[in-house]
C-alpha cells in the first residue's frame, strides 16, 4: 500500500519555526510582544484617534494623541502637483499616469527588445512632456519652473534614465574597448565620477557649468541638473553593464568573430542582449536607487515631491503636522520603490529557474 | 597570388603571449580538400595554431595565407578570411538567447546579406544534414551536448565556408555523444571539405585524415599520413604521446 | 586615406588619439571659457583666498574655530566633521546591520519577520526623506525644562541630546582613538600574516591579549594626563535655568545625520550580511555537525567567519557609499565638508577652486578608505584559488 507523505502538520511546523528550543520560545515571545506593542500604538495613533476631516482640524495637535490626516485632505494637491496651475492639474495627473503605465508595460516580456522598449519609452515620455508643458490645442503653456511635486520627481527620474541608459552603454563599451588608451581614460572618468557623492555632481552642474560652458550651451538649470544626474547614473550603470559583459564566456564573442560578424553586429546581436539579461537584477536595483535619490534635488532648490511635502506643513496653519506629511510622502515613495524592487526580485528568481 | 592549390599556407610563423613563445617557426601547407588532424599534449599550441588561422589570435612573425588572401593588418582581409572559414569550438559557443534556427541564420543575414527566407531554407537543409531539423525552434540550453555541437557545425556551414576549423569538438562531450558528432564530421569529410581538426579522436584521424600533425612545445614535431603516423612514428616524443593515449 | 583606415594598427592609433585628444580639447575649452567668464566678472582665480579670514562661524566643530580663522581652516573643520559623522554612523550601521542580518537567518520566523520589515521599510525610503523625518521629530522634542530624563545622566530635548562626558582634553581622546586603530592593525597582522603562521595558537592568543592590554593601559595613561584639573572625572549634564550645563551636547542636526545614516545603512548592511550567510553552503554546517560541534560553535567558528569573508568586497563598497551619504548633512544644517564648501562658495565666490577642493577631498577619502579596507580584505580572504565557500 502506497502512502504519501504530506509534510509536517501545522502544529509541528509552528513549533519548529517559533518554539523549537527554549531560547527560541523566549525570542519569539519577546519579539511578538514588541510587534503587538508597535502595531497597537500605530493603530491608536494612525486610525483610532486620528482626525480625518479638515473641518475638525482645530482638534489636531492639541492632546488628541492621534494623527492629523486632515492635513493630507487639505494639501494633497500641493504634494502631488506642486505649483502647477490649479485648474490645469488634471494634465499633471494624466501625465504621471502615462509614465506609470509606460513603466508597467515595460515589465511585459513582449516589450523586451531594444527597439520596442525605446519606442515605448519615447512615446510615453513625449506624452508626459506634451501634457505637462502644453502650449498647443488650447492647452495653456506651463513652463518647467512651475512643475512640481510627484510630476517633477517622475520627470527627473524618467529623463535621467532615458538619457543615462544609452550613455551607460557607450561608457561600458568604451571601458571594455580593446584599445588600451580609450579603456584606461574611460576607466579614470568612470571611477572619478563614481567616487563623488551625487549631491556634489548635481551641485557642480547647477552652479559650475555656467562658468565653463559658452553661453548658448548652458541651458535651463533643471536640464543641467538632469544631465549631471544622467552622467552619474551612466557611470554606475556602465559598471553594471560591464559586469554583465564580463560574465559572458569569451567564446560568445569568438564564435561571432569566427562567423565573420562585424564589431557593431557582435555588440548589438550577441553581447548586449546577453549582458543586459545578466545585469537585469542589478539594473533594477540601480533604478530603485536612482528613483530614491531624485529627492536630493531638493537641496539644489527644486520643488519635487519632498519639497512640496515640506511646503505642505510649512505654514502656520499646519506646522505641527510634519510626521503625517512625511508618512504620506514616504508612502508614495514606498509604493514606487517597493513595486520596482519586488519586480526585480521576481525577475531574479525567474532567471535562476531558467538557468537550471 | 600564391599557389592556387593551397587552402592555407603558413610560413615561418611565430606567436608570443607577452614574452611566452607559444608557437615557434610553424611551416604548414594545406591543400584544398585536404583533411588535417592536429594532435599533441595540452599546452602544445595546437589550439593556438588553428585560432591564428582566422585571427582569433594574432601572430607576430611570419605569414599566414588563406585561400590566396594574406592575413595581415588589413581589416578587409581579416573579414574576407573569416567569411571563408568556419569554426567549431570545444564548448559549442552557441548563442543561448537565440533559437537553433536563429543561431544558424544570423551570420548569413548580417554578413552575407542573405534574405531571411533563403537563409532559413539553407539552415533547415543543413540542420537536416546534421540530423536535428526537429530542434530548430528550441533554445540551445534545451539540447544535449552532442546536439548542441551538431548545431554549431550546422551554424558554421550556413556561411558556406571553404575551410572548416575544428577546435577539440568532442572534448567537452559525454562519451556516448561523441560518435554522433564524429559521424557528422566524417560525412563532411566525404563531401570534400577542407578540414583542420584539433582532436584526440585517433579513430577519426585514421579514418578520414590525409595527414596527422603532432605538436609539442609550440613546434610541429612530426607530420605524416595516418598509417605511417600511428604504426611507425619517427620521433620519440610522438612515440611517448601515442603510447600514453593509445596504451591505456 | 581610406586605405590607411583599413589598416588595423593605423585605425587603432587614430581612434585612440581622437578620443583622448577630444577629451583634452573639451577640458581646455572649459578652462578657457571659465577664465574669460571670470575675467568678465572681475574675479581673481587661484587659491590665495584660502588664507583669508572667513568672517562667518560654524555651529559644530571638533577643533577650536572662530570667525577670524581662514578658509583653509574652515574646510579642515568640515572635513573632520564629515569623518567624525562617517565613523560614528558607519559603526552604528554595522552593529544594526549585523543584528538585522543575524535575525534574518536565525531560523526563528518571528525574528525573520521583524528583520524583513525593517529592511523593506528603511531601504525603500529615500535617505533624505528619513533625515527630514528624524529632524522634524528631534527638533520638536520638548524644551529642556521638560526633557526626557534617561536615568538622570542623559537627557533628550528639542535643543539636542545631552550625554555624560569625561573631563579630559580632546587631544587625549584623539590619541586613544589612533591607538585603537594601531592596535587593531597589529592584531590583524598577528592573526592573518604568514609570518606568524607557525606560532602556537596559545601563544598567539596570549600575544593578542597583550596587544589589547597595552592599548588599554596606554589609553588610561593618556586620558589621565589629559585630565582637566580640579574637575570630577565624569561630567554629568544638569538643568540650570532654561538649559542644560556641562555634559556633551549632541545637536539635533548631528543626531539626525547619525540616526538617519545608521538606520538606512543598517538596512543595506543587514541585507549584505544575510547574503553572506546564505553564501556559506549547507555542507559547511553539516560538516560542523558531523564533527560534533555545538550550534553556537558552528555559528561563531564556521558560519560567521566564512560569511564575513564572502561579503567583504560588498561591504567595502557599502562603506564607501555610506561615507558619501554624509553629504545629506547640508539638508538639515549639519556643518559637514559639503556644507562648508557650499557656504564658502556663497561667501567667497571662488566656485571653481572650491569645487576642485570638494572633488579632491572626496576622491582622497574614498580611495584611502577603499585601499585600507581592501588591505583588510586581502588579509582575511581565503587563500588559494581552489577555495570555495
Amino acid at each position: 500500500m502506497a502512502q504519501t507523505y504530506s509534510g509536517p502538520g501545522v502544529f509541528k511546523r509552528i513549533r519548529d519555526d517559533y518554539f523549537s528550543t527554549r531560547l527560541n520560545t523566549v525570542v519569539t515571545l519577546g519579539f511578538a510582544a514588541f510587534v503587538i506593542w508597535v502595531v497597537w500604538s500605530l493603530f491608536g495613533w494612525g486610525i483610532q484617534q486620528a482626525i480625518w476631516s479638515p473641518a475638525d482640524k482645530d482638534h489636531c495637535g492639541h492632546g488628541s494623541g492621534g494623527a492629523c490626516w486632515a492635513v493630507i485632505a487639505a494639501r494633497w494637491r500641493l504634494i502631488f502637483f506642486g505649483l502647477f496651475p490649479f485648474e490645469e492639474q488634471w494634465r499633471s495627473g494624466i501625465a504621471c499616469a502615462a509614465i506609470v503605465l509606460t513603466g508597467g508595460l515595460s515589465c511585459v516580456p513582449w516589450f523586451w527588445s531594444a527597439r520596442r522598449l525605446s519606442a515605448l519609452w519615447i512615446i510615453g515620455f513625449a506624452v508626459f512632456y506634451c501634457l505637462m508643458r502644453g502650449g498647443f490645442f488650447g492647452l495653456t503653456l506651463v513652463s518647467e519652473q512651475n512643475w512640481g511635486g510627484l510630476s517633477l520627481t517622475i520627470f527627473i527620474f524618467a529623463s535621467v534614465t532615458l538619457i543615462g541608459m544609452p550613455l551607460a552603454i557607450v561608457f561600458a563599451l568604451l571601458r571594455q574597448s580593446r584599445l588600451p588608451w580609450i579603456a584606461r581614460t574611460m576607466g579614470v572618468v568612470i571611477d572619478t565620477i563614481r567616487s563623488l557623492p551625487l549631491l556634489s555632481i548635481l551641485f557642480t552642474f547647477a552652479i559650475v557649468i555656467p562658468f565653463v560652458l559658452p553661453g548658448w550651451m548652458i541651458g535651463d538649470k533643471l536640464y543641467r541638473v538632469i544631465v549631471g544626474y544622467a552622467l552619474f547614473f551612466a557611470c554606475y550603470q556602465a559598471e553594471i553593464i560591464r559586469g554583465g559583459i564580463q560574465s559572458l564566456p569569451a567564446g560568445q564573442d569568438e564564435a561571432a568573430m569566427a562567423l565573420g560578424m562585424s564589431y557593431w553586429n557582435r555588440i548589438s546581436y550577441i553581447i548586449l542582449p546577453q549582458a543586459f539579461r545578466n545585469a537585469l537584477p542589478a539594473t533594477i536595483n540601480q533604478l530603485v536607487i536612482t528613483f530614491k535619490e531624485t529627492s536630493l534635488v531638493v537641496i539644489i532648490g527644486f520643488f519635487e515631491i519632498l519639497a512640496s511635502g515640506n511646503a505642505a506643513y510649512g505654514n502656520a496653519e499646519w506646522n505641527f503636522a510634519h510626521v503625517e506629511v512625511y508618512c504620506f510622502v514616504g508612502l508614495i515613495y514606498f509604493t514606487f520603490v517597493f513595486a520596482l524592487s519586488r519586480y526585480g526580485a521576481y525577475l531574479e528568481r525567474r532567471m535562476a529557474v531558467v538557468e537550471r | 597570388m600564391t599557389n592556387s592549390q593551397s587552402a592555407v599556407r603558413i610560413s615561418d610563423m611565430d606567436k608570443y603571449y607577452g614574452t611566452f613563445h607559444a608557437l615557434k617557426g610553424i611551416n604548414l601547407d594545406i591543400a584544398k580538400g585536404e583533411k588535417i588532424v592536429i594532435c599533441g599534449p595540452s599546452g602544445s599550441g595546437k589550439s593556438t595554431l588553428i585560432r591564428c588561422i582566422n585571427r582569433l589570435e594574432e601572430h607576430q612573425v611570419g605569414s599566414i595565407n588563406v585561400l590566396g588572401t594574406e592575413l595581415d593588418d588589413n581589416l578587409d582581409n581579416i573579414d574576407e578570411i573569416r567569411r571563408e572559414t568556419g569554426m567549431v569550438f570545444q564548448h559549442f559557443n552557441l548563442f543561448p538567447h537565440m533559437t537553433v534556427l536563429e543561431n544558424c541564420i544570423l551570420a548569413p543575414m548580417l554578413v552575407r546579406k542573405q534574405e531571411r527566407h533563403l537563409a532559413e531554407r539553407d539552415a533547415m537543409e543543413l540542420l537536416t544534414k546534421v540530423k536535428i531539423p526537429e530542434q530548430a525552434e528550441k533554445y540551445p540550453g534545451q539540447l544535449s551536448g552532442g546536439q548542441q555541437q551538431r548545431v554549431a557545425i550546422a551554424r558554421a556551414l550556413c556561411m558556406k565556408p571553404a575551410i572548416m576549423l575544428f577546435d577539440e569538438p568532442t572534448s567537452a562531450l559525454d562519451p556516448e555523444m561523441i560518435s554522433e558528432v564524429l559521424d557528422v564530421m566524417v560525412g563532411l569529410a566525404h563531401e570534400g571539405m577542407t578540414m583542420i581538426c584539433v582532436t584526440h579522436e585517433m579513430g577519426f584521424a585514421r579514418q578520414v585524415a590525409d595527414r596527422v600533425i603532432f605538436m609539442d612545445g609550440g613546434e610541429v614535431i612530426e607530420q605524416a599520413p595516418p598509417d605511417q603516423f600511428f604504426d611507425n612514428p619517427q620521433h620519440e616524443r610522438t612515440q611517448a604521446f601515442l603510447g600514453q593515449i593509445l596504451g591505456h | 586615406m581610406l586605405a590607411l583606415l583599413k589598416q588595423k594598427s593605423y585605425r587603432d592609433r587614430t581612434l585612440q588619439t581622437l578620443f583622448v585628444g577630444g577629451l583634452a580639447v573639451m577640458l581646455v575649452i572649459f578652462v578657457m571659457t571659465a577664465r574669460t567668464n571670470l575675467e568678465a566678472q572681475g574675479m581673481t582665480s587661484g587659491f590665495d583666498f584660502l588664507e583669508r579670514a572667513t568672517g562667518w562661524g560654524v555651529s559644530f566643530s571638533l577643533i577650536d574655530f572662530s570667525t577670524s580663522d581662514s578658509y583653509l581652516k574652515v574646510i579642515w573643520v568640515g572635513l573632520l566633521n564629515s569623518l567624525f559623522l562617517g565613523v560614528i554612523s558607519m559603526s552604528f550601521a554595522t552593529i544594526i546591520g549585523i543584528a538585522i542580518g543575524i535575525m534574518r537567518v536565525s531560523g526563528n520566523k518571528m525574528a525573520e519577520l521583524i528583520g524583513t520589515i525593517y529592511v523593506e521599510v528603511f531601504r525603500n525610503l529615500p535617505l533624505l526623506l528619513q533625515a527630514f523625518f528624524w529632524y522634524a521629530i528631534l527638533t520638536t522634542l520638548p524644551k529642556p525644562r521638560d526633557a526626557y530624563d534617561i536615568g538622570g545622566i542623559a537627557f533628550l530635548s528639542g535643543r539636542g541630546v545631552y550625554l555624560p562626558g569625561l573631563n579630559v582634553s580632546g587631544l587625549s581622546v584623539f590619541l586613544s582613538a589612533i591607538g585603537l586603530v594601531i592596535a587593531f592593525a597589529v592584531w590583524l597582522n598577528l592573526t592573518t600574516s604568514r609570518r606568524f603562521a607557525k606560532m602556537m595558537p596559545k601563544e598567539k592568543t596570549a600575544r593578542a591579549r597583550s596587544i589589547w592590554l597595552a592599548w588599554g593601559f596606554a589609553a588610561c595613561v593618556v586620558m589621565a594626563m589629559g585630565r582637566i584639573p580640579d574637575t570630577p572625572l565624569l561630567n554629568l549634564p544638569y538643568l540650570k535655568g532654561l538649559n542644560f550645563r556641562e555634559g556633551i551636547r549632541v545637536s539635533p542636526e548631528l543626531l539626525t545625520c547619525i540616526v538617519a545614516i545608521s538606520i538606512y545603512g543598517g538596512a543595506y548592511i543587514g541585507e549584505i550580511v544575510r547574503a553572506g550567510f546564505n553564501a556559506v553552503s549547507n555542507g559547511q554546517k553539516e560538516a560542523g555537525f558531523a564533527l560534533g560541534l555545538t550550534p553556537w560553535q558552528i555559528f561563531t567558528r564556521i558560519r560567521l567567519p566564512l560569511a564575513i569573508r564572502a561579503v567583504m568586497p560588498m561591504l567595502i563598497n557599502q562603506y564607501v557609499w555610506l561615507f558619501k551619504a554624509t553629504t545629506i548633512g547640508i539638508a538639515v544644517g549639519f556643518v559637514d565638508f559639503f556644507m562648508v564648501i557650499s557656504t564658502s562658495i556663497n561667501q567667497s565666490g571662488q566656485t571653481l577652486e572650491l569645487i576642485a577642493i570638494l572633488m579632491g577631498g572626496f576622491l582622497c577619502i574614498n580611495y584611502t578608505m577603499a585601499f585600507a579596507l581592501n588591505r583588510v580584505n586581502d588579509a582575511i580572504k581565503l587563500k588559494g584559488t581552489q577555495a570555495r565557500g
